[in-house]
């Protein structure tokens, strides 16, 4: 275990340290990581498996699931509840269109295509930093209303009727359904990590701590335009990245497509369901959504009116989705990116704690900061798990 | 000698309403200042003033002679400047651990271990110990004030701005939340404390200051700031007229 205790009552007089072990989750997660390798692995495998029908399909859940979760960053921690997440869609699927043109290959384009949106979303954060609420919705909504009207009008792009990125396409079907597969399926994999990275960093106490009441995190000390800022560049990013592959998978872009708002109601729409304000949300309520939409697609009026009784459901019933819903009745986490403060009861058995403070006791400040020892180990003790 | 808190002609409007008129004002390192005021006499704005949460029409608020006027209640924070709510704001899906840890990280400036230690150590004087991985949303009343000041306290502050912490609770808990202020004033913490609860704040400031319609209408020893007309006039109609005047008295007892 470890002697923080002695340390910390140097660099901090005024407080007598009890020793601590602080751990990401309670229970150990290694399962959930060995589960979650297992399932890329399994889903990378697939395009030698199943007809190209399911993995477009997959293709489709995975954009959506790229969408939801960059929205869950934005509205569900960072507290920005943005219904302009279309600009950054319709930016990444024309940048993979411009790069084409001067000879970039598309998958080459992809990730420049994240960049270029990315970049863009830099001077709308800009623009938009000192909104909230329903203002901050309406004026990103605005922000993408311009991004399409200016990319829309560029004749070289194809104005309002759209372009077509097939003469840029070199592969067989069969092949190119394959790879833009598992360009989703990275892409997908890239999302959900970035987010996991955010939230477990140090900047994910300030944003989960935003979620919550931001003007108190304010006054704790927390950097939260900064952390605002970073969440806005990345579901840029994500967002571009969802606009890219939908510009590949469907062969063709056309501005009422790619910035049309019903992207950002979609990835509403799978982050309140799934469980807005937690990393597994938006990947079962894109699922939700997408096992919805192929069993009720076809009936028009009544695919619509299910969807809205779900959300009204959820609102009323589950205001953290059904994510919420499970992980509180079972109490699990696939995603630690909490803190478990030990008991001291519960730390480790007497005999193995070393020779210094006793817990709970009062720790005299050393003599000299240097001079508190640190037995080997220690660098382990306190964030093993 | 800089002062540690200055404020310099502090003035605050919202639309005609003055909350801070020509607020000026100075707090030494280890001073523990009480406030007292009837309601909308601009006592939260004050904090608001001197935490960041506001931005004064004119004026100047110095952090040892510093001017933090344009910093925002973050920077002012990482500064040494924590406070806490007079109606608390815990993060309700953070553990009590994880809202501490918040603090001592970003206000603190403290990593890993030593931002364990110290939310840890926190929460154990605070008397949080055993409620360290329960979400803070299902504290209650008297838990929530604790991790009020549990946050403020994280973020290690040179100033402790206490905002009605004592108020809604029972006599042995304001006792309690009286002896954890008294213990970090000791550490040379200086403390700015509002509250309506008088007894808690008469028995334990050697200094009390009044705020009335915006300015400060008294500013002294309790019992002489208690027995000034002035003061007397403006809590005069209500409850808090007679139990001014027996606080009053007692004062003048234990000084004599």
């Amino acid at each position: 275990m470890s002697t923080t205790g002695s340390r910390a009552a140097a660099l901090v007089p005024a407080f007598t340290a009890p020793d601590v072990r602080v751990t990401r989750s309670r229970r150990s997660t290694v399962w959930v990581a060995a589960v979650a390798v297992v399932l890329v692995a399994v889903l990378a495998y697939l395009p030698y498996l199943v007809y190209s029908g399911t993995t477009s399909l997959l293709v489709n859940v995975f954009i959506l699931m790229i969408m939801a979760s960059m929205w869950n960053l934005l509205a569900g921690y960072a507290g920005l509840v943005s219904v302009g997440q279309q600009g950054f869609v319709g930016i990444g699927a024309y940048a993979v269109v411009v790069f084409a043109q001067h000879g970039v290959d598309v998958f080459v384009a992809l990730p420049l295509a994240m960049l270029v949106s990315g970049i863009v979303g830099i001077p709308v954060w800009w623009l938009l930093r000192r909104l909230r609420t329903a203002y901050f919705a309406i004026a990103s909504w605005v922000v993408a209303s311009v991004l399409a009207a200016i990319v829309t009008s560029i004749s070289s792009l194809g104005s309002g009727t759209g372009i077509s990125l097939l003469p840029y396409l070199n592969f067989s079907a069969t092949l190119l359904g394959a790879i833009t597969y598992w360009a989703a399926l990275t892409v997908l994999v890239a999302a959900l990590a970035a987010g996991y990275l955010l939230l477990r960093g140090r900047g994910g106490l300030v944003l989960t701590a935003v979620r919550d009441d931001e003007i108190a995190a304010r006054s704790a000390g927390g950097r939260v335009g900064r952390v605002q800022r970073l969440v806005f560049v990345v579901a840029a990013i994500g967002c571009g990245g969802a606009g890219a592959l939908l510009a590949i998978s469907q062969i063709f872009v056309q501005g009422s497509n790619v910035f049309n708002v019903s992207w950002s109601a979609e990835m509403i729409f799978a982050t309140i369901i799934g469980g807005i304000g937690s990393i597994e949300g938006p990947i079962i309520g894109a699922i939700i959504y997408y096992v919805i939409y192929e069993t009720l697609g076809n009936y028009g009026t009544w695919y619509f009116i299910v969807l809205g009784v779900i959300a009204m459901a959820v609102a009323i019933w589950a205001r953290r989705g059904l994510w919420g819903l499970v992980a509180d009745r079972f109490n699990i986490r696939i995603f630690p990116v909490g803190y478990y403060l030990w008991p001291r009861a519960d730390m480790v058995p007497a005999a193995s704690v070393p020779p210094g403070p006793v817990p709970g006791t009062p720790v005299p400040p050393p003599a000299a900061p240097a001079a508190s020892p640190s037995p080997a180990g220690e660098e382990l003790g306190a964030d093993g798990g | 000698m800089t002062a540690l808190l200055e404020l310099d002609r502090i003035t605050k409007r919202f639309g005609s309403v003055v909350v801070a008129d020509g607020l000026s004002l100075a707090v030494g390192a280890g001073d523990i200042v009480g406030i007292v005021g009837p309601n909308g006499a601009g006592k939260t704005s004050l904090f608001g003033l001197i935490g960041g949460d506001l931005a004064p029409n004119s004026g100047e608020v110095r952090l040892e002679g510093r001017p933090v006027t344009r910093l925002d209640a973050s920077a002012r924070c990482r500064l040494g400047i924590g406070r806490t709510y007079q109606v608390p704001r815990p993060f309700v899906d953070m553990t009590v651990f994880e809202n501490v840890l918040m603090a001592a990280q970003q206000g603190g400036g403290q990593r890993r271990r030593l931002s364990y230690a110290r939310a840890a150590a926190v929460l154990e004087r605070t008397g949080l110990g055993n409620d360290a991985n329960v979400p803070a949303g299902r504290l209650g009343l008297l838990s929530r004030k604790r991790l009020e000041m549990a946050r403020a306290l994280a973020t290690a502050p040179r100033l402790l701005l206490l905002d009605e912490v004592a108020g809604g609770l029972t006599d042995p808990e304001v006792a309690e939340l009286v002896t954890i202020v008294t213990s970090v004033r000791d550490e040379g913490v200086a403390v700015l404390w509002i509250e309506h609860v008088l007894r808690a704040l008469t028995a334990s400031v050697p200094r009390l200051i009044c705020l009335a319609g915006g300015s400060f209408i008294g500013d002294g020893a309790p019992a002489e700031v208690l027995a000034e007309p002035a003061v007397r006039e403006v809590f005069l109609g209500t409850e808090v007229t007679t139990s001014l005047a027996g606080l009053a008295g007692e004062a003048a007892r234990e000084d004599a």
